[in-house]
C-alpha cells in the first residue's frame, strides 16, 4: 500500500489493524491516538471503518495511517478478508487487569499471521500493547517474561499503554511505523498499482466519454 | 474470539453468506436493523467463495466428506403455545467433483508437506495435499470400487492421516437426466491424501506426465502448494458489467471502498480452432488486422445503428438474431463476433434479446476500459465479504460455523417468530433469510434443479499473445459440436491477485448438458495441452477441477411452504453478470422494509467527527453495548 513519490516528498498510506479481545480498549487507543480523546464510556462504534492519522514523519515523508478497528460485531473472531487485506502492520491489545485477554493474545496473533502476509511472505510487523497499565497493581513484574513472550510469538516488541492517561500510545505507534517503513524500503515496490480501479463517486463524475461508437 | 451467548432478539436473521444474503444484510444493517448473520461453514461467501490453492483442496475434501446428516434433536421444550417447528437441514449443491493433476509432484515431499500446514487458512481443517495420479494407465486401484449412491466418493481406506482413495468417476448418479454413460469408462481418479503426516506422502508413485514439454520447466504441484496463498480461486465464474447493477450498487453504497478492480483487458473468441481477439471499441476495430476495410466499415455502421431501437429491427422480433445479422449483410467473421462475443447469445436467441444484449454490451464499454467488464482483485469472493464488512460496521453480528436448526412457526399468523440456532439457543426475529441449500426438500419436485458445469484450470501460459501477466480475458466459445453448450471462459493473470506469478487461472462455465467433465473436458483437451491432447504448444494445464453447481436462477424468493416472513436467497446463476443476485437482494430488502432506501451511501470514515466524552465519566470503561444506537 505504499504511495508514490511526489517530487521530493514521499507519501505513504499504511493500513494497520488493531485487534484483541472485547473490552481491552482497542477503540480507546485509536481515539486517543487519532483524536486525542478519551472517554470512560463509549458505544460500539457504528458506521466507522477506520480512523486516519496523518503523520509528518520527517520533512521528506508523510505517512497516512489507517487504523482499522474490528467492528465490535465481528468480535466472535470472524473477520472478513476485507479487514485483513493489504494490512502492513498490527497492534494486538490486551487488558493487564484481565489475564484471559492476555491468554487470547497468541490466538489473535496466530489468526493474524494466517490471514495476512507481506508481499514477500513474511508476517506483518506487529506490536503487543499491554493496555490499561494505569490500573495495574504492581508494575514491577516480569519484563523479561514479556520480552521472551514477544520473541516466541513473533511480536516486534511490547508497550505498556494507557489510553486513559495517554501513556506510550504515541511511542508504540512510532515504533510500529518505523518498522513498517524499514520493511517498505527493504522491499522492491510491488508491480505498479496504476491500473487498479477504485469505484467511487469521483470516478463516476470523471468517467471517460470514450465510448465505442 | 471467545464463545459468548448471542442476544436473544434480532430484527433479521440471515443464514448463509452468499452474495444475495450479504447484500441484504448490509442493506438492513445500514438502515438500523439488528442483523444476525450466520454461516454453517468456516468461511465467508458460501458458493460464491474464493479459496487459496490449499484452501480449495480442503474445500474439495470437505465436499467429499460432507455426507453425514445433521442429527435431529427434540426442541419441543423451546416451543411456546401455538408454535410449530420447521426443521432445517442443508444439502450440498455441488456434484460430480473431479480433480486432475497434470504436473509433476517433484521430490520436495517433506517441504511440500510442511508448507501446506503453514499456508492453510482454516486452522481446524487438516490441510489436504494432493498427489497427482494422472496416469491413465494406472487403473489398478479401480478394482475394488463400488458405486456409492450418496455421492461419488468411495471412502475406501479412509482413516485419519491415511490414504484416502477417492473415486470420482460415477457421474451419472446424481443427475438422472444423464443418459450418456460412456464417460463412466473414462476412468480417471484423483487421489487425495490427508497429509499432515509425512508418511502419508509415501505411497504415491511419482507420476511423470509423459508429454511434458522439455523446453519449459513446469511448475510443480509442490510449488503450487507452496505459493498456495497467491491463489484466490472462485467457485463462481462471473464478471462485473461496468454499468451493471452490482457496480452501481457498490458505488451508491460506498461498499466499493473495500475493493479494487482490474479491467478485463480483452475479449477473445474461439473459432476454427484458433483463439482470436474480438475488436469491440472503435480503436480496436480500426486497428484490427483480421478485418478487411469493408468489414470494419460495416461493423462500425452496425454497432452505431443498433444503439437505437428502430422499426426494421422490430420486424425480426421472435426470429433468431442470427437471421437478423445475416440480413444486415454482415460477413461470417462479423456475425460470429456479434453473435457470440458481443451479444453473447446463441444461434436461436430471438432478435430482440440479441439486440438488448448488444446494447447492454455497448453501454458498458468505455466506462472503465475498452471492454464492458471489471474483475475484482483477489477474486469475486471478495464481493460478498465487502457487504458483510459493511453490515458489521453498522452493527451486524457475524458468526461462522454456526447454523440454524429450526424455525418456529406461529401457526395463527403463518409467520416465523423465532429460530433455534445450532447451539440450541432460541432467538426471536421478525424476518429470516435462508440460502437455498436449506430448502431442498421443499423444492417443487416437478422441476428438477438445473445445474451449471464448471471447470477451473491452472495453466502455465496465456491462450493468446504474450504472457505479460497483465491481461484479463473474457473468452466466448460457441458450441464446439451440435448440442454442446456455449461456454464462457475467463482467463485471469497474476495481476488480478488470483494466481501465482507464472500461472494463469482459467474459469469455464456453462449450463449443464451433462456432468461438468463431460461438458467441458473435450473443449479443454482441444484448447489446452493436457496428457490427452494431441497437439502440444498450447498452454499446459497444471491442475484442474471439474464440478457441477446447482443453478440458482430457478430459485424463487417466496413459496416453498415456508412462513410468509422467510425468504430464500438463490445461489450463483449461470449468467455472466450479477443482475439476478442484485435484483433479488433488492426485492427481498423491500419485502422486509418497503419504505426504506436500499443501501444509501455509508459515510466516509475520514469525514466522521468524534464527539468527545459528552457522557458523564464514572465507572470503568464499558464493553461495547449490543444495543445498537445509530
Amino acid at each position: 500500500m505504499a504511495g508514490g513519490s511526489v517530487s521530493e516528498c514521499k507519501e505513504y498510506l499504511f493500513k494497520v489493524l488493531v485487534i484483541g479481545e472485547l473490552g481491552v480498549g482497542k477503540t480507546s487507543i485509536i481515539k486517543r491516538y487519532v483524536h486525542q480523546l478519551f472517554s470512560q464510556h463509549y458505544r460500539a462504534t457504528i458506521g466507522v471503518d477506520f480512523a486516519l492519522k496523518v503523520i509528518n514523519w520527517d520533512n521528506k515523508t508523510l505517512v497516512r495511517l489507517q487504523l482499522w478497528d474490528i467492528a465490535g460485531q465481528e468480535r466472535f473472531g470472524n473477520m472478513t478478508r476485507v479487514y485483513y487485506k493489504e494490512a502492513v502492520g498490527a497492534f494486538v491489545v490486551f487488558d493487564v487487569t484481565r489475564t484471559s485477554t492476555f491468554e487470547a493474545v497468541s490466538k489473535w496473533k496466530h489468526d493474524l499471521d494466517s490471514k495476512v502476509k507481506l508481499a514477500n511472505g513474511d508476517p506483518i510487523p506487529s506490536v503487543l500493547l499491554a493496555n490499561k497499565c494505569d490500573q495495574m497493581k504492581d508494575s514491577s513484574n516480569n519484563k523479561t517474561l514479556m520480552d521472551k513472550f514477544c520473541k516466541d510469538t513473533g511480536f516486534l516488541g511490547w508497550f505498556e499503554t494507557s489510553a486513559k492517561d495517554n501513556i506510550n500510545v504515541d511511542e508504540a505507534a512510532r515504533f510500529l511505523v518505523e518498522n513498517i517503513l524499514s520493511n517498505d524500503q527493504g522491499l522492491p515496490h510491488e508491480e505498479s498499482n496504476g491500473d487498479r480501479i477504485k469505484l467511487d463517486q469521483q470516478t463516476v463524475a470523471a468517467e471517460s466519454k470514450s465510448g465505442c461508437c | 474470539m471467545a464463545a459468548e451467548d448471542l442476544p436473544s432478539e434480532f430484527d433479521v436473521v440471515i443464514l448463509g453468506t452468499g452474495l444475495v444474503e450479504s447484500v441484504v444484510a448490509a442493506a438492513c444493517s445500514r438502515v438500523g436493523q439488528r442483523v444476525l448473520h450466520l454461516d454453517r461453514r468456516s468461511y465467508y461467501a458460501a458458493n460464491w467463495a474464493s479459496f487459496t490453492f490449499n484452501g480449495l483442496l480442503s474445500w474439495i475434501q470437505q465436499q467429499q466428506d460432507d455426507t453425514q446428516p445433521e442429527e435431529t434433536q427434540d426442541w419441543c421444550d423451546l416451543l411456546e403455545e401455538g408454535e410449530e417447528l420447521i426443521q432445517l437441514s442443508s444439502q450440498s449443491s455441488i456434484r460430480n467433483l473431479q480433480v486432475f493433476t497434470y504436473t509433476s509432484k517433484e521430490d520436495e515431499v517433506e517441504e511440500a508437506s510442511a508448507d501446506s500446514v503453514n499456508t492453510t487458512e482454516e486452522e481446524q481443517h487438516g490441510p489436504a495435499s494432493q498427489d497427482d495420479d494422472s496416469n491413465q494407465e494406472n487403473l489398478e486401484n479401480h478394482e475394488n470400487q463400488e458405486e456409492n449412491k450418496e455421492n461419488q466418493v468411495n471412502h475406501e481406506n479412509q482413516e485419519e492421516n491415511k490414504e484416502n482413495q477417492v473415486n470420482q468417476e460415477n457421474q451419472e448418479e446424481n443427475q438422472e437426466n444423464h443418459e450418456n454413460q460412456e464417460v463412466n469408462h473414462e476412468s480417471q481418479e484423483a487421489t487425495i491424501t490427508e497429509g499432515a503426516e509425512p508418511e502419508a506422502e509415501q505411497p504415491q508413485s511419482p507420476a511423470i506426465p509423459s508429454q511434458s514439454e522439455p523446453s519449459r520447466k513446469k511448475i510443480s504441484f509442490a510449488q503450487l502448494e507452496k505459493e498456495g496463498r497467491r491463489f484466490n480461486i472462485d467457485l463462481v465464474s462471473k464478471l462485473m458489467y461496468s454499468r451493471g447493477s452490482l457496480v452501481e450498487l457498490l458505488i451508491k453504497s460506498n461498499v466499493s471502498r473495500y475493493a479494487e478492480f482490474k479491467k478485463v483487458s480483452r475479449i477473445l473468441t474461439y473459432r476454427n480452432g484458433e483463439v482470436e481477439q474480438v475488436p469491440c471499441t472503435r480503436a480496436d476495430v480500426f486497428a484490427s488486422r483480421q478485418l478487411s476495410v469493408v468489414e470494419k466499415r460495416k461493423l462500425m455502421r452496425f454497432l452505431t445503428s443498433c444503439i437505437e431501437e428502430k422499426d426494421d429491427q422490430s420486424a425480426y422480433n421472435g426470429r433468431p438474431y442470427l437471421e437478423f445479422l445475416r440480413d444486415q449483410k454482415l460477413g461470417e467473421n462479423l456475425q460470429h463476433f456479434l453473435l457470440y462475443s458481443i451479444a453473447m447469445v446463441t444461434e436461436d436467441t430471438p432478435t430482440e434479446v440479441g439486440l438488448a444484449s448488444t446494447r447492454n454490451f455497448l453501454r458498458c464499454l468505455g466506462r472503465y476500459g475498452n471492454t464492458p467488464f471489471l474483475f475484482p482483485l483477489y477474486g469475486l469472493g471478495e464481493i460478498p465479504q465487502c457487504f458483510c464488512r459493511m453490515c458489521a460496521v453498522f452493527g451486524g453480528i457475524y458468526c461462522l460455523r454456526h447454523s440454524l436448526r429450526c424455525l418456529l412457526l406461529d401457526t395463527a399468523t403463518n409467520r416465523c417468530k423465532a429460530v433455534i440456532d445450532s447451539r440450541g439457543q432460541r432467538i426471536s426475529c421478525s424476518h429470516v433469510l435462508l440460502e437455498e441449500n436449506y430448502v431442498h426438500e421443499r423444492k417443487n419436485v416437478a422441476t428438477p434443479p438445473r445445474f451449471l458445469s464448471r471447470a477451473v484450470l491452472i495453466t502455465d501460459s496465456s491462450l493468446h499473445g504474450s504472457d505479460s501477466e497483465q491481461e484479463v480475458s473474457m473468452v466466448t466459445i460457441p458450441p464446439i459440436t451440435e448440442g454442446a453448450p456455449a461456454v464462457k471462459m475467463v482467463e485471469l493473470s497474476s495481476s488480478t491477485m488470483t494466481c501465482m506469478s507464472g500461472t494463469y487461472l482459467v474459469h469455464l462455465n456453462c449450463s449443464s448438458v451433462s456432468s461438468a467433465y463431460q461438458d467441458l473436458s473435450p473443449l479443454i483437451t482441444t484448447m489446452f495441452s493436457t496428457p490427452e491432447s494431441h497437439d502440444q504448444g498450447r498452454p499446459s494445464v497444471l491442475w484442474c477441477l471439474y464440478f457441477n453447481m446447482e443453478d440458482g436462477s430457478a430459485m424463487e424468493v417466496e413459496g416453498h411452504d415456508l412462513p410468509s416472513n422467510v425468504y430464500v436467497c438463490s445461489g450463483p446463476d449461470g449468467e455472466l453478470g450479477h443482475e439476478h443476485a442484485i435484483t433479488q437482494a433488492e426485492l427481498i430488502f423491500h419485502k422486509i422494509l418497503p419504505e426504506e432506501d436500499f443501501c444509501p451511501p455509508a459515510p466516509n470514515p475520514e469525514d466522521i467527527l468524534y464527539d468527545g466524552g459528552s457522557a458523564p465519566s464514572s465507572g470503568p470503561e464499558e464493553e461495547p453495548s449490543l444495543q445498537l444506537e445509530v
